[in-house]
Formats: structure tokens, C-alpha cells, sequence
């Protein structure tokens, strides 16, 4: 991907993936066509929207109302409207955006802290 | 790799949770207690209704403090939804035992917290909750001792009106003033 700032690598799945700029301090979301930079904590607030949404009644009423979820990433502008399959395929690829930022946190708690005086 | 998650708050997603369900909690024992007072100004409980008001402050100041300790950590600290607070209740002493229930289910919760924090070592908020470990002491004998004067005191004849007198009187750790 193109871009001057140097990214981390999160999570990549077939249908996205996801960077961390130290630079910004941001995250950014790489999915399908859409491409967003996000503050940690709008990064949390948009995962639970995402998690918020009941697939359940997706999957099973049979309204149109109900084809897609639009689902706003705060303060980017931008909106994803997601089908059911794109919906899964986002919260797989948030979900190990998060283990990663998890498992980083455990990593700099256990191991790096002991490095910095 | 900058630690993200750990730049912008202390707290961890599950302790930032739990305090967040606290808050709604003393926010809906706020409102109760709010709705008692109504209910016991509506039936000549005047001194009971002055001692259900300041309860009801109490627990919006309750609710205050947690809330300013998960803004304070870099938490998400959210303004709760109050919903299904009873308006009517079943005579004046059901008013002091549903008192006495809220009052156990606040230690409840409180102590769930302590215990979680010290799971996951998170020591601020262990620290921070003692303050009210040692509140809900207070509360819950105050409480405790509203729905024992009913039976000391008794509800026949001018009953309800002493025991209407005597609620505003209860302190902890004082008996002489009692």
C-alpha cells in the first residue's frame, strides 16, 4: 500500500487489512475499496458498533430494511454500508486487530517496560 | 511498536466495563431513591421523603465519582440510560426493605469490582473502590436499621408517624445521637 508514514502491519485477512502509524498514533483500516485512519479510542468505539449489530435478525427477517447495515466510522466521514457477508468479514478483521493491539500490550507490560528507564 | 491501547487509558476493557455498569447503577438507585421520596410525600411521610432526597443525592454523587475516576484513567465514561424505576410501591415499610435490597445489591456489585481489579492487578482501582467498600458499610446499616425500627417501634396507632420521625435520625457509628 502506498503511503509516506511508516505502517505496521496488524491483521490481513482476504478482505482487508490493518496498519498502525506511530507516527499518528492512528489506525488504519484497509477494507474492500474503503480506507480509514482512526484514533485508538474511535477504533474501539467503531469495533463495538460493528460487534453491536445483530446478525441474527440480518440473517433471518426477510425485510430489506435488513440487507445491509450502515455503520458511520467516527470522525473519518465516512460510511460503511455492509452487506452480511461484508459485516462478518469486518468483525473478523477487527476482532484480530485487536488481539494484535491486545497481545502488544501484554508484550510492552511483560517484556519492554523492563528496557525503559 | 507504540502500545496504543495502553497510551490512552489505564483501564482495562473489562474493568472500564464494569465501572461503566456501576455507574448506571448508582444512577438507577438515584432515581429510586428519588421516586421514594415522591412516594412518601405523596402519603404524609414527610420526614422520610427529606431522608430519601438526601439519599438520592448521595447516589448521584456516587455515581459522579466513578464517573470522573474512568475519564480521569483515559476510560469511556457513559452517561447512563435510567429506565424502569418503580413509581408505586406497596405500603411505607416495602419503601425501606426495597431500600435495604438496593443497598445489598450496590455491596454486591462494589465488591465484584474489588475482586475483578485484583484479578486482572489493577491495583488504582482496587485502591479507589475501597472507598466504597467502606461506604456501602454505612449505607447498608443505615439502611439495615430504617427496617428494623418498624419492628421496635411497631406500625399500630402513632407508629408510622414515630418511625416517619426516628428515620432521619439514624447515624452510623453514633448512638447517642440517635
Amino acid at each position: 500500500m502506498s503511503n509516506t508514514l511508516p505502517l505496521t502491519e496488524l491483521f490481513a485477512s482476504s478482505k482487508g487489512a490493518t496498519y498502525q502509524c506511530d507516527t499518528t498514533n492512528r489506525i488504519i483500516i484497509q477494507f474492500g475499496e474503503a480506507r480509514v485512519s482512526l484514533r485508538i479510542s474511535d477504533f474501539l468505539t467503531f469495533k463495538k458498533r460493528v460487534d453491536s449489530v445483530d446478525i441474527h435478525t440480518m440473517i433471518f427477517n426477510t425485510d430489506d430494511a435488513y440487507d445491509v447495515e450502515i455503520i458511520d466510522a467516527p470522525r473519518t466521514g465516512h460510511l460503511f454500508v455492509l452487506s452480511l457477508c461484508d459485516l462478518i468479514a469486518l468483525r473478523d478483521l477487527l476482532a484480530g486487530t485487536r488481539f494484535v493491539l491486545d497481545l502488544n500490550t501484554l508484550l510492552n507490560e511483560r517484556i519492554y517496560s523492563s528496557l525503559v528507564y | 511498536m507504540k502500545d496504543l491501547v495502553r497510551m490512552r487509558t489505564s483501564l482495562k476493557e473489562e474493568i472500564e466495563r464494569i465501572l461503566n455498569e456501576q455507574i448506571k447503577m448508582e444512577a438507577h438507585s438515584s432515581a429510586i431513591y428519588l421516586s421514594m421520596a415522591a412516594w412518601c410525600d405523596r402519603n404524609g411521610f414527610d420526614f422520610s421523603a427529606g431522608y430519601f432526597y438526601k439519599q438520592s443525592n448521595e447516589e448521584r454523587n456516587h455515581m459522579l465519582k466513578l464517573f470522573n475516576y474512568v475519564s480521569d484513567m483515559g476510560g469511556h465514561a457513559i452517561s447512563p440510560e435510567v429506565t424502569n424505576v418503580p413509581q408505586e410501591f406497596d405500603g411505607f415499610r416495602d419503601v425501606f426493605e426495597l431500600a435495604l435490597q438496593q443497598e445489598i445489591a450496590v455491596s454486591n456489585a462494589i465488591n465484584r469490582i474489588v475482586g475483578q481489579a485484583r484479578q486482572l492487578n489493577d491495583f488504582a482501582t482496587d485502591q479507589f473502590m475501597q472507598w466504597f467498600v467502606k461506604e456501602q458499610i454505612e449505607e447498608e446499616y443505615v439502611a439495615r436499621r430504617a427496617v428494623e425500627l418498624f419492628d421496635v417501634i411497631g406500625e399500630e396507632g402513632v407508629g408510622r408517624y414515630m418511625i416517619d420521625k426516628a428515620i432521619p435520625k439514624i447515624t452510623y457509628g453514633d448512638v447517642e445521637a440517635q
